[in-house]
């Protein structure tokens, strides 16, 4: 009894929360385990199953989707990873054996033919990886200047493609207008007038936005080559419009 | 679509696709820098909270679709539950009925302790009143409250001067065709709206039940019928009543349409109601109640034809004026 009302304050917190969200699975992960060997019929690995990773996403889900309305929190989660590991089963049956065999090969585009090319390649992209990740931990560092993290980022990110077209319509004006992005660095604070000024979109908008606009913005500003080029989409409507 | 890990947790990872959207994923043996397509991206309630435009018109179309019932449940409730004509039928249990718009019994209730016993055990909702009527004479006479030369009187209160009419025609009828055959009772019908409840106006018929009957009647009671060839009567009476006037009446073809469609019969009916309760009852001992009751005389003339209504009135008078010159 005293449990359970200890963990549905725990959900609550966790709610809004991911980083809480998190701890919470590591405290429960016995219970994600014991879901997950029910499903696989054998106790899974850490490391190795994705069945596993899909459960902890999948009690992510349970802990936002919860009410008590719904009855034991528990109750609930495992019905909700037992439902997300049936969809993943699915999902792999339907892609079938070919996808398994391809879904490393994937990661090039290319075809299984790439990755027999040898040590050459695979080192190329581990290069690339690093290069990467290099990037990632100086935006990290950045973004910490603002007091935001990656995982607000993902909180904050627009659902809806309206309103991300319009934070891609600020992120134009701010590229273009010479001198905002050098400012809006200086004075770690996201210039919200001059963009809505300048953009025409609206203030509660970039205001409700703002966290994601600052990574956004920041990718923009010098040295995120590698993060840029994956984002090739988000300038490619700007060149259209 | 692919997407760059940009941050791995031990239970999620953020990923950024190619539109500069930031997703959070199970994390697949991620590691940060990588690039991966085929994510389990985590999905978001969507269920959030309304927001407070929606939810007005929400709330606005529920208040609509309220107020369309409530209209609805109203129409429903005036033109099928609520009562809107009442019957007092007294045969001397006395039973009200309450009637909707369309004629059928919404409510029952026995207004005398012998009403009361009438309707023990009977349930008379949502059928038609011509039903409930003919039921609970049955059970009248089964009870031992009506039997024959009884009186059976409708008092009918409606704020339906047409209605007033339709219900007092189909009630004579229908309970005439019931009991014909059976036994012989007197019908009165009254409105409720112009005298009182309690008036059994003196509109009253004898009941012809059966054709035979009244001729049957006159003759052993009645001198009249040879004292007609004397005089007035064969103009008047018997002639009148003796073969047409019961058939007439009976049939109806003249009577029953005299009576209920015909303007001069109806207002006649109406208005010369409480004009004979006065006139007529102190007239009928004198002229003798079996006289009145059963006698031809008024019976014909008033069944048949409008005119001979008002005709009856005066004729009444006349009648008694000849009846006393009968008798004189």
């Amino acid at each position: 009894m005293g449990e359970e009302h200890a963990i549905v304050r725990q959900v609550d917190e966790a709610k809004a929360d991911m980083e809480a969200a998190d701890r919470l699975i590591r405290e429960y992960l016995p219970f994600i385990k014991a879901e997950t060997a029910k499903f696989l019929h054998r106790p899974p690995r850490e490391g190795e199953d994705d069945e596993l990773s899909i459960a902890m996403i999948a009690f992510h889900e349970a802990v936002r989707g919860y009410s008590r309305g719904r009855g034991s929190f528990l109750k609930y989660a495992a019905v909700v990873i037992r439902s997300r590991l049936v969809d993943y089963a699915r999902r792999e049956a339907r892609h079938g054996g070919h996808v398994s065999l391809d879904a490393p090969a994937g990661e090039h585009d290319g075809a299984v033919g790439d990755t027999l090319q040898g040590g050459e390649d695979h080192g190329e992209e581990i290069t690339l990886r690093d290069a990467t990740r290099e990037e990632i931990e100086e935006l990290s560092r950045q973004m910490q200047a603002f007091g935001v993290s990656l995982t607000d980022v993902a909180e904050n990110c627009p659902r809806q493609e309206r309103t991300l077209e319009a934070c891609r319509r600020a992120l134009r004006f701010a590229k273009e207008t010479e001198g905002l992005l050098e400012e809006f660095v200086r004075m770690k604070r996201l210039p919200v007038a001059r963009l809505a000024e300048g953009s025409g979109v609206s203030r509660k908008v970039l205001e409700r936005h703002r966290k994601y606009l600052v990574a956004l913005l920041l990718i923009w500003t010098n040295g995120y080559e590698i993060i840029r080029g994956h984002l090739k989409q988000v300038m490619r409507g700007g060149a259209a419009k | 679509m692919k997407y760059i890990v940009m941050e791995c947790h031990m239970s999620y990872a953020v990923l950024l696709d190619e539109e500069g959207r930031f997703r959070k994923a199970a994390n697949l043996h991620y590691e940060t820098g990588e690039t991966v397509t085929n994510p389990v991206l985590m999905q978001e309630d969507e269920r959030k909270s309304l927001s407070p435009a929606r939810m007005a018109r929400r709330g606005a179309a529920a208040a609509a679709a309220c107020l369309l019932l409530f209209l609805l449940a109203g129409g429903y409730y005036r033109s099928y539950l609520a009562p809107y004509t009442s019957i007092l039928l007294a045969i001397n249990p006395s039973v009200e009925m309450e009637l909707n718009r369309q004629g059928t019994v919404v409510g029952l209730d026995g207004a005398n302790e012998d009403g009361h016993r009438l309707l023990e055990g009977y349930s008379g909702r949502g059928k038609d009143k011509v039903t409930v009527t003919d039921e609970l004479i049955d059970r009248a006479i089964d009870m031992g409250f009506l039997s024959e030369g009884g009186t059976v009187s409708f008092s009918i209160d409606t704020p339906d001067e047409a209605l007033f009419q339709e219900y007092g025609l189909e009630l004579r009828t229908e309970v005439t065709r019931h009991l014909e055959g059976r036994m012989r009772v007197v019908i009165e019908i009254t409105s409720a709206q112009e005298s009182g409840t309690e008036a059994p106006e003196p509109v009253a018929e004898p009941e012809p039940v059966s054709e035979p009957a009244p001729p049957a009647e006159p003759e052993p009671e009645q001198p009249q019928p040879v004292s007609e060839p004397v005089y007035g009567d064969s103009a008047y009476g018997d002639s009148g009543y003796g073969d047409d006037g019961t058939s007439d009446y009976g049939t109806g073809d003249d009577g029953d349409s005299g009576y209920g469609t015909a303007d001069g019969g109806d207002s006649g009916y109406q208005e010369a109601a409480p004009v004979p309760q006065e006139a007529v009852q102190p007239a009928a001992p004198p002229a003798g109640t079996s006289d009145y009751g059963t006698v031809d005389g008024g019976d014909s003339g008033y069944g048949t034809a409008d005119d001979g209504d008002s005709g009856y009135d005066g004729g009444d008078s006349g009648y008694d004026g000849g009846d006393s010159g009968y008798d004189g």
